[in-house]
C-alpha cells in the first residue's frame, strides 16, 4: 500500500524560530474548498482564474449589522455607499438595496450613480475636484453637495446665480480628531478658523446657505474614541454656525475610515484581537453625538460606508503558475494574480488560504504575481507547505478598493462574480480582452504597418 | 488540595527573561497547592523548557500574533491530555488575545485571574495622566503626539532632556531636538502613534509589585529598589524597601481602579513625591523576590482564583536583597529534538 | 567525503549534523529522499524509490529529487 505523497522538504532551526507551529500542518495552514458553498474548482472551471468572488450573503449581513449597530442607538441615521471603495454595479445596487443613499466623490462616480437610477437627492457629492458642469447637474438634481474649497464657493453661488434661487449646501471640515496624519488638505480646518471664515463668507454671500457639516477623519482608523472627538467638535462647531448665521445643520456626516478585518502590515496582532468591533465605535459615536446635541435636536447623522461592509465579502482566487527556488534558497510562487489585481497589498497581509489539504512542513515562501516588476510580491513571508503547480491560492479579505484601483498594466483583469444568496453565481464584470484595451485607441494612417513591417 | 496543573507562559530566562519561570518556582513553593506546571512555550529554546525542577511538561504554542482559534485549539488539547486548571499568561504580546477571549477560557474549565480590558488599555502611556490622578502621585509632565509639530512644540514646552516613548513600549532619552525627532520617527514605524513625551525626572527609581483581588483588595504588594541593571535594563540586584507615599499609591492603584490580577508599578520618587512611569499589567520579571521575602503573589493569585481561603497579605521586611545569578545545565539533545519535532518535552 | 553519510537521522525527522551542530527538520518524504542519498543512490534512483513508496508521478518526483538537492546544497550538505 503506497503512501500518500508530500514533497520533501528540509528546514534548518534558527534559534528564535524553534516553533513547531510555524511549520506545522494543523495550525498554519488554512483550506477553502468553497465559497458560500460553490466549489471553488467549480468557480474556476466555469469562469478561469483569476476570479474575484463576491458574497452576497457577507456584504448583506455586514451591512444589517453595522446599520443595526447605528440605527439601534440613535433615532435618525442614514447611511452613504462610497463609490470609491467598489463601484461594480451590482455592489452598488446591493447596498442601494439596503437602504444606503450614494456617496461620490468625481463626476464619474456621479454618473455611476444617476446611471444605477439613484436619483439626485439621494447623492452625496464630496471631493476636492467637482467640475462646473458636475456641480450644476448635482445642485438642479438636489444632490447634497459638501464644499471643499473657497473656489467651490464661488462656483456654487455662480450655479445658485444662473438658477436663481437659494442653494443649500453642506461644508467639508477638517479637524484634530487625534488621528495622524491629519487630513488637512480636504475642506476648511476647524481649529484656525478657516471654516468659520468660510461659513462667514457664504453667509455675506447670500446665495448659500450651510444646512450640513461634513468631516472624514482618515483611514482604518482603529480608534473609536477619535470619531467622539470629531462629532463633538462638528456639533460645537454646529451650534456656532446657528448663533452666527442663522444656519441651521439638517445632518452631519462623520465620513468613513472604519476598518475593517485586514491585517496591516506591521500590526502584530490578529485583527479579531487588534481592530475594535463596529458597535465599539456606533457605541463611542451615538454616545459623544447624543453628549452635545442640545435636547430635542435630532439632526440625520451620516455615516459613509465603505471597507468595512464590503471587504470581507471579497475574495481573489489566484492559481500558481510556477514554482521557484530563490538564490538563497526561499521557497516562491508565482500566482496568476498579483498586485496587478490586489492594490491593497500594498499595506495588508491577506488571509492566505489553499484550495485543498497539503501535507508536509511548510517553509517561508514568497508569493509572486504575474507582473515583469519586483513589487509584484503578494505576501514576501508566508508559511506554506511545499505546493504543486495549479494549487489555488484564494486571498481574503479584499473586497475594498481592488475592484476600482486595480490596474490594467500587461494583463487583462479577470472576470468578477457575485455568488447569490439564494447560491446561483453571477457575473457582475466580464474578463476584459484585447478590444476593451484597443477601442479607445486610434492609429495614425502613417504608422500602420503593412505586412508587418 | 489535590494537584493543580498550572499553565505558565514566558519561561524564556534569558538575558532579557520573561516572569514565567519565577512564577513557576514560586507556585512550585506553595506546598499547598501540589502544583504541576504546564510551561507554554514560543521556541523549542527556552530555557524553562529544560529546567524540569520547575516545569513538569512543556508545550510549544502558536504564535498569539496568528490565529487565536489555533491558539485556544492547543489549549484545549493541552488541557485534555494533562489538565488545566489555571493559566497564568505573562508575556504583554498575549494578553489581548486573552482578555479578549477570556470569558471562553471560564467555558473551557480553566481558571485565569486577569486584569479586565478597560483596566488593560489604562497602561497606554496616553491614559497614565488619568491613572496618576486616580492613584494621587505625579506624572512627570507629559505631551502626547500624533504629529511631528506636537512633538517639536512639546519638547519646546517641557525643554530637554525629554523622553521620548512608544504608546506601550520602548523609551528613549533625548538631549537634543534632533534626537527626539528621530526617536519619534523609529517610533511611529515600530509602534505606530500616539508617541508620548515626557520631561525627564531625576530621582530613585522604585518599583512596586502586587495583585488586586478586582474588589478594591490587596493580595499582597511588595517595594524595591533596583541596585544595579543588566545592559538591558533588566534588574541583577536589588533590595527591598518601604517607601511608605509609593506603597500608598499602590494601594490607591488597587483600590481606586479595583485592579483585578498582577502587576508592576515603575515609579521615580524624589523625597515624598512619587511619579508614575509605567504599568505593567502582569507579574515583572523579578517576581521571585517578593516570593523569597515571604510574600508569594503568584500562589496567592491562584488561591483567589480557585476561591480557596487564606489569610491576608502577609508583611515584608526592608532590607532583603535580591541577587540574580547565572548558572547552567547540561542535558541530552532528546529533549530538544521532542520541543521540535513534537511541540512537547516531558 | 560524503558530508550525508555523518548526519544522524531520527525516526521523528529530526536531523542532526554533528560536524557543524547545525539541526534540521525534515518531512517524512524528505528522510527517504536523505536515507537514499546517503546510501549514495542516483537521483534517479531515489525518484523511483519514492515512487514505489509514495502515492506519486515519476515526472513529479524527479522534479522534487532536483529541487530536495538544491536544498541540501544550500544548507552545505551536499
Amino acid at each position: 500500500m503506497k503512501r500518500p505523497y508530500e514533497k520533501p522538504v528540509i528546514n534548518k532551526l534558527r534559534s528564535g524560530l524553534m516553533n513547531k507551529f510555524g511549520w506545522s500542518p494543523a495550525y498554519a495552514r488554512k483550506v477553502r474548498t468553497a465559497i458560500d458553498g460553490v466549489s471553488v474548482d467549480e468557480l474556476c472551471g466555469q469562469f478561469g482564474s483569476p476570479l474575484f468572488v463576491y458574497s452576497e450573503r457577507t456584504a448583506r449581513r455586514t451591512y444589517r449589522q453595522m446599520f443595526n449597530a447605528f440605527s439601534t442607538r440613535y433615532p435618525n441615521v442614514e447611511f452613504g455607499w462610497s463609490y470609491k471603495t467598489n463601484y461594480l454595479q451590482a455592489i452598488c445596487a446591493l447596498m442601494h438595496q439596503e437602504g444606503s443613499i450614494a456617496e461620490v466623490v468625481s463626476a464619474m462616480e456621479y454618473d455611476k450613480a444617476r446611471l444605477l437610477g439613484i436619483p439626485g437627492e439621494k447623492i452625496i457629492f464630496n471631493g476636492p475636484h467637482k467640475p462646473m458642469a458636475a456641480l450644476e447637474k448635482a445642485v438642479v438634481e438636489g444632490a447634497v453637495v459638501n464644499v471643499d474649497n473657497l473656489d467651490e464657493i464661488v462656483d456654487l453661488e455662480t450655479v445658485a446665480k444662473k438658477l436663481n434661487r437659494t442653494v443649500h449646501v453642506g461644508m467639508r471640515l477638517n479637524l484634530d480628531a487625534g488621528i495622524y496624519p491629519q487630513w488637512s488638505r480636504f475642506g476648511f480646518n476647524l481649529e484656525s478658523g478657516q471654516a468659520l471664515d468660510a461659513a462667514k463668507r457664504i453667509a455675506r454671500g447670500g446665495r448659500l446657505k450651510l444646512n450640513g457639516l461634513h468631516c472624514h477623519i482618515g483611514t482604518f482608523i482603529m480608534d473609536p474614541q477619535a470619531y467622539a472627538r470629531e462629532i463633538t467638535k462638528m456639533v460645537k462647531f454646529g451650534y456656532e454656525l446657528r448663533e452666527a448665521f442663522g444656519f441651521e445643520m439638517e445632518s452631519y456626516d462623520i465620513g468613513g475610515g472604519f476598518p475593517s478585518k485586514s491585517r496591516l502590515k506591521g500590526v502584530y496582532l490578529p485583527p479579531e484581537v487588534a481592530i475594535p468591533g463596529i458597535d465599539e465605535f456606533a457605541e463611542a459615536i451615538t454616545h459623544a453625538f447624543s453628549e452635545a446635541l442640545k435636547p430635542g435636536d435630532f439632526p440625520k447623522l451620516i455615516i459613509e460606508s465603505g471597507r468595512a461592509v464590503i471587504d470581507e465579502a471579497g475574495y481573489l482566487i489566484t492559481s500558481i503558475v510556477a514554482a521557484k527556488r530563490l538564490a538563497d534558497g526561499t521557497r516562491a510562487y508565482v500566482a496568476d494574480g498579483g498586485v496587478n489585481l490586489l492594490f491593497t497589498a500594498f499595506w495588508y497581509k491577506f488571509n492566505v488560504e489553499l484550495d485543498r489539504e497539503v501535507g508536509g512542513i511548510n517553509e517561508t515562501s514568497v508569493i509572486y504575481g504575474p507582473l515583469c516588476m519586483n513589487i509584484d510580491a503578494i505576501d514576501e513571508g508566508i508559511q506554506l507547505p511545499p505546493l504543486k503547480r495549479g494549487t489555488r491560492l484564494i486571498f481574503s479579505p479584499v473586497g475594498a478598493y481592488n475592484n476600482t484601483q486595480w490596474l490594467q498594466f500587461i494583463e487583462y483583469r479577470p472576470n468578477v462574480v457575485l455568488v447569490t444568496e439564494s447560491g446561483e453565481v453571477e457575473i457582475i464584470r466580464e474578463a476584459e480582452d484585447i478590444t476593451d484595451i484597443q477601442r479607445r485607441e486610434r492609429l495614425p494612417k502613417h504608422l500602420e504597418l503593412k505586412n508587418g513591417k | 488540595m489535590k494537584d493543580l496543573a498550572i499553565g505558565v507562559s514566558g519561561i524564556n530566562a534569558v538575558d532579557n527573561p520573561g516572569p514565567g519561570v519565577g512564577v513557576a518556582r514560586s507556585l512550585k513553593e506553595a506546598e499547598d497547592l501540589n502544583a504541576r506546571i504546564i510551561g507554554l512555550a514560543y521556541d523549542a529554546m527556552e530555557p524553562g523548557i529544560y529546567m524540569d525542577w520547575v516545569v513538569d511538561r512543556s508545550f510549544i504554542m502558536p504564535y498569539p500574533s496568528g490565529d487565536g482559534a489555533a491558539y485556544f485549539d492547543r489549549l484545549a488539547f493541552i488541557r485534555d491530555q494533562q489538565g488545566l486548571d489555571v493559566l497564568i499568561p505573562n508575556l504583554d504580546a498575549e494578553l489581548p488575545l486573552y482578555l479578549k477571549r477570556v470569558g471562553e477560557l471560564k467555558d473551557m474549565g480553566i481558571a485565569t485571574f486577569l486584569p479586565s480590558m478597560e483596566q488593560f488599555k489604562l497602561r497606554g502611556k496616553d491614559k497614565l495622566a488619568e491613572v496618576a490622578e486616580r492613584m494621587d502621585i505625579k506624572l512627570p509632565k507629559t505631551k502626547v503626539c500624533t504629529s511631528l509639530d506636537q512633538l517639536i512644540a512639546a519638547v519646546d514646552e517641557l525643554g530637554l532632556p525629554v523622553m521620548v516613548k512608544g504608546s506601550f513600549y520602548k523609551a528613549y532619552a533625548a538631549y537634543t531636538t534632533t534626537q527626539a525627532v528621530s526617536h519619534f520617527h523609529a517610533l511611529v514605524a515600530e509602534w505606530g502613534y500616539p508617541v508620548i513625551v515626557q520631561s525627564i525626572v531625576s530621582g530613585e527609581e522604585l518599583n512596586v509589585i502586587g495583585v488586586g483581588d478586582g474588589a478594591g483588595g490587596s493580595l499582597g504588594i511588595v517595594g524595591i529598589k533596583k541596585i544595579s541593571v543588566t545592559a538591558l535594563g533588566k534588574i541583577w540586584t536589588g533590595v527591598t524597601i518601604k517607601h511608605r507615599p509609593m506603597l500608598d499609591a499602590a494601594n490607591r492603584f488597587i483600590r481606586e481602579l479595583k485592579w483585578r490580577g498582577p502587576f508592576e508599578l515603575e515609579c521615580i520618587v524624589k523625597g515624598d513625591d512619587v511619579y508614575l512611569i509605567e504599568i505593567n499589567p502582569r507579574f515583572p520579571a523579578w517576581v521571585y523576590f517578593a516570593t523569597g521575602v515571604g510574600v508569594n503573589l503568584p500562589a496567592r493569585l491562584v488561591r483567589h482564583a480557585l476561591g480557596v481561603d487564606q489569610p491576608l497579605a502577609p508583611d515584608y521586611e526592608a532590607g532583603k536583597l535580591f541577587v540574580r545569578y547565572s548558572y547552567e545545565l547540561v542535558t541530552d539533545m532528546v529533549k530538544f529534538q521532542q520541543a521540535v519535532t513534537r511541540g512537547e518535552v516531558g | 567525503m560524503n558530508r550525508l553519510s555523518q548526519l544522524a537521522l531520527s525516526d521523528e525527522g529530526f536531523v542532526f549534523d554533528p560536524q557543524t551542530g547545525d539541526s534540521f527538520q525534515v518531512s517524512e518524504t524528505g528522510m527517504a529522499v536523505l536515507r537514499a542519498l546517503k546510501e549514495g543512490r542516483s537521483d534517479e534512483e531515489t525518484a523511483q524509490q519514492l515512487v514505489a513508496d509514495f502515492e506519486v508521478s515519476l515526472e513529479e518526483a524527479r522534479r522534487d529529487c532536483t529541487d530536495f538537492r538544491g536544498q541540501l546544497k544550500n544548507f552545505g550538505l551536499a
